[in-house]
């Protein structure tokens, strides 16, 4: 009954403090780039101060004993009603709401204070089809200036450039540096890309684009979502079957490790 | 304001004859028992590994974690908005300033009310919170639905961001806005003549209305605000939480590439872009530039559909709305939205 009313007092307040606590330290180690467009740190950061006052008044304004009692009465009656069914109910699986506040309590808990931050990986990407998205691939204009200085662009200039239907011959010439993850090509097995995922608002948008490599066996050396800077020119896909028709074909692959803003937006 | 407001009205008073050392020794205590919880969360925070591998989580499990903990910042920033509004709405705003410079018709009435957004903009997560407060402050059930389903897309941030991605092309703009103005006001309508609009309301959330009817005294305001933000965080963030969780299950779970394969049939894109806009749960605010990724894939009218289901109806926001609806009125809610935004995909997509 004690754990019933704590639970049921405690723990909206218990849960902001877990959510804005993880929010504070997200902002703070500069990791919230790997949840939410950067547009929204500021507002974010803000509002989970302004929560973290009035949780710690929450406290501070705690109810006294009498309070407390007459509440144990009130929340009998409202967990039953979240069944809407009668008091038979109550008691018998009156056991259950409490069990579930602590579970969601204890799922916040290691959701978001004992997992380590981190990005998407390959499982969405084959979830989401790589390069399917149209604006994630809209050029943004200076890409096409002409004289333009290459060597600024990255996986997203280059993944839409490919995707525009630019020429073989509008490649020749050029190298591209692009740093990103591996996710295996689904329909080539020499083909790898280089990926990265585009946020328009939060990771749940995540759109995946990336690049083709072309280099055999890359399987042996490399494993997927490991982070590789390419740097390559431009080539016809020698397996002319396969739905790449221009890849970079590199001399050489350089592990790096995760940059702080994995994504592009 | 739930029970305890009844109580608190009382007790404070009760406390202020006390001795002021005792009541300033307890909030002490308080305090002392939050920082200390706050200093814990803090630690585990900063003890727990730091890298993936200590877990040797699959991909999908990671995934889920990531997308589920990114709904729930996501959200949680607009949570706390929609509480501090309904708060500043519910204790510190003059008795009936809002709702006495309402006009009596109740059909103008909801048409104002519609357009509160304009001034609030909250996207839908924290309207939950603040409708939930006009309602406690004697806003009809019906019209308190009508502001929930229209403020988040009658709202200057989601025109603006509408308008930057899709321009004034195909009408999908003026879609959005005068057919999520009419199905709010439609939804209004209907439920202002149910005989005993209480019983749409859960029963807790209806003690929570009986009982601020009665609390009539001065009491401490700040008190009070600090107890309201408990009251309404112990109603939203479990919502919230498992709401975020669901997302993130569904959307490890469900491809993507099967509603991308419908996007050009003008009937199944419409069902699949609502059945989109159900899962990702995304905040109206932004959900344009979402959706303007798969632009090229689906015909105007399924974008209109998810465009004006999605602020109304998601896993999220049922999750938010079960706080203050019964379970079968939030069926009908979303099978009526859902079949008025279908009709109206329908209508762009073979109007067009």
């Amino acid at each position: 009954m004690v754990i019933r009313r704590l639970v049921g007092r405690w723990q909206g307040v218990l849960l902001s403090l877990i959510g804005l606590v993880a929010t504070i330290w997200l902002g703070i180690t500069g990791q919230l780039a790997l949840y939410i467009h950067p547009r929204y740190f500021v507002f974010t950061v803000v509002m989970a101060v302004i929560a973290g006052v009035l949780a710690l008044a929450a406290f501070a304004f705690a109810p006294t004993e009498h309070d407390a009692h007459d509440h144990s009465d009130a929340h009998g009656a409202a967990r039953g009603d979240a069944h809407d069914h009668s008091g038979v109910h109550r008691s018998r699986w009156g056991w259950l709401w409490p069990l579930g506040s602590v579970l969601t309590m204890v799922a916040a808990v290691v959701g978001l204070l004992v997992l380590p931050p981190s990005t998407l990986t390959t499982a969405t990407v084959a979830q989401r089809d790589l390069n399917g998205s149209a604006s994630a691939l809209t050029l943004k204009a200076p890409a096409l200036s002409g004289k333009g200085d290459y060597s600024a662009f990255t996986v997203r200039d280059w993944a839409s450039l490919l995707r525009s239907g630019a020429g073989q011959d509008f490649f020749a010439d050029k190298t591209a540096t692009v740093t990103g993850f591996i996710s295996a090509d689904k329909t080539d097995p020499n083909v790898f890309f280089v990926t990265r995922f585009v946020v328009t608002c939060c990771a749940v948008d995540a759109q995946p684009i990336g690049v083709p490599v072309y280099h055999p066996g890359w399987q042996n050396e490399y494993k997927t979502d490991s982070w590789v800077t390419v740097t390559s020119g431009f080539r016809a896909n020698p397996n002319s079957a396969s739905r790449e028709a221009i890849v970079l074909i590199p001399d050489t692959i350089q592990s790096t490790t995760q940059p702080a803003q994995p994504y592009v937006y | 304001m739930t029970l305890p407001a009844v109580d608190k009205r009382k007790q404070p008073e009760r406390e202020h004859r006390s001795p002021v050392r005792a009541f300033t020794s307890r909030s002490a205590a308080g305090l002392a028992i939050g920082l200390a919880l706050m200093a814990l969360f803090a630690a585990v925070r900063m003890l727990a590994p730091s890298t993936t591998e200590a877990f040797g989580l699959p991909n999908a499990a990671r995934d889920f974690a990531t997308l589920s903990i990114s709904v729930v910042v996501e959200s949680l920033p607009f949570v706390f908005l929609g509480i501090v509004l309904s708060i500043a709405v519910q204790v510190w705003l003059p008795e009936g300033m809002l709702l006495r410079r309402l006009p009596r018709s109740p059909i103008l009435r909801r048409l104002l009310l519609s357009l509160l957004g304009m001034l609030l903009p909250v996207c839908e997560c924290g309207n939950v919170p603040l409708a939930r407060g006009l309602v406690v402050k004697g806003l009809t059930v019906a019209e308190s639905m009508t502001f929930l389903f229209a403020a988040p897309i009658l709202n200057p941030v989601t025109i603006v961001t509408t308008a930057q991605a899709f321009g004034w092309s195909n009408g999908i703009l003026a879609s959005r806005v005068l057919g999520g103005f009419f199905i709010a006001n439609l939804v209004g309508w209907i439920y202002s003549r149910h005989p005993r609009p209480g019983e749409l309301l859960t029963s807790r959330f209806q003690e929570t209305c009986n009982v601020a009817d009665h609390d009539g005294g001065p009491g401490g305001r700040v008190r009070r605000s600090v107890q309201m933000f408990s009251q309404e965080t112990r109603a939203m963030m479990p919502a919230l939480f498992i709401g975020a969780g669901m997302a993130g299950l569904i959307q490890v779970a469900v491809s993507r590439e099967v509603l991308v394969a419908l996007g050009s049939n003008p009937v199944w894109s419409v069902l699949a872009l609502m059945l989109l806009a159900f899962v990702v749960a995304i905040c109206s605010n932004v959900d344009a530039f979402f959706i303007l990724s798969f632009g090229a894939t689906f015909l105007p009218g399924s974008i209109v559909a998810f465009l004006v289901f999605g602020p109304m109806i998601d896993v999220k926001m049922l999750a938010l709305m079960r706080t203050t609806f019964t379970a079968k009125t939030l069926l009908q809610l979303s099978l009526l939205v859902a079949l008025c935004a279908a009709v109206l995909g329908l209508a762009v997509n073979y109007g067009h």
